[in-house]
């Protein structure tokens, strides 16, 4: 029970406070993918860092792009969009790609995996994943 | 199924907790054995590496010591599956190979999985085929039962 409400209270408060990095993913993914439904969301708080850290962050993108492509294709497609951010301050990246027909008959987000404080173990500077 | 891989990843994590003290030194090594730096993440390096075994994990830390939330799903998932045996390479002890594993495969994230040699995906996509039942199909093909399969058939008799 607490799962959804915690991921929509999430989903809600990461909306209201957009990083700049959170613009630019929401901006080249929605320039790239034409999505129907499109939702970013800075998970860094959630691997040891401060909130609004805009190192980890995890995407819904919902677009008739992907239609007929195999979930390892979708998600080149999201990498590729974001490239420059992958080779630079965005650390780790959860995707979940669907067309709009595969979102309307099932609009759940699989739970997150919890962190178990790796990025804590690296080198300050240590880029990428 | 949703349940089953959140109480999966709570194992994980709790195994994590209880192993908290042990030294890096006896997480997995990586292909770590070639002596000097570019070596273990050049292509051919690599290349051996993901054919070593019908399934190889890159990871960060071990599957008996994960040390990321992402790579601890990859582990549990396939212990969910029965899949024990397989090949896992912690990219955090080797930097070149930590590289060398993105380029190899294009895919700019850890953890990677190859399945028969083949790039699958990372956690997203392995959860998914976890919960579509491609994982025991893909499994199968490569001569392993998933220890799902018996579990269903456990249910069916009751």
């Amino acid at each position: 029970m607490r799962g959804p409400l915690l991921a929509a209270t999430t989903r809600g408060l990461g909306a209201m406070a957009e990083g700049p990095l959170a613009r630019t993913i929401r901006a080249k993914l929605a320039a790239a993918l034409q999505p129907t439904h499109l939702e970013v969301l800075d998970e860094s708080s959630r691997h040891g860092g401060p909130p609004g850290a805009e190192s980890h962050f995890g995407v819904v993108v919902v677009s008739g792009r992907f239609e007929g492509l195999p979930p390892l294709q979708r998600h080149r497609l999201v990498h590729a969009a974001l490239s420059a951010e992958l080779a630079g301050p965005l650390h780790a990246l959860a995707i979940v790609a669907r067309t709009p027909q595969q979102w309307e008959s099932d609009p759940s987000v699989p739970p997150r995996p919890p962190c178990l404080g790796g990025s804590k173990q690296e080198r300050r500077g240590d880029t990428g994943e | 199924m949703s349940v089953v891989v959140r109480a999966a990843w709570r194992l994980g994590a709790a195994a994590v907790r209880g192993r908290a003290g042990r030294p890096l030194s006896q997480a997995a090594t990586s292909g770590g054995e070639a002596e000097g730096g570019g070596g273990s993440g050049s292509r051919e390096a690599v290349e051996r590496l993901v054919r070593e075994h019908p399934v190889v994990v890159f990871m960060k830390g071990s599957p008996e010591q994960p040390l990321c939330g992402f790579s601890n799903a990859v582990v549990q998932i396939l212990r969910l599956h029965g899949v024990e045996d397989y090949r896992a390479h912690d990219v955090l002890q080797d930097p070149d190979l930590r590289q060398g594993i993105k380029n190899y495969s294009n895919w700019p994230t850890i953890p990677q999985v190859y399945l028969n040699g083949e790039f699958v995906g990372g956690c997203d996509i392995l959860l998914q085929m976890h919960q579509n039942g491609d994982l025991v199909e893909e499994l199968k093909k490569l001569g392993i039962r998933s220890a799902l399969l018996d579990a269903e058939k456990d249910q069916d008799k009751k």
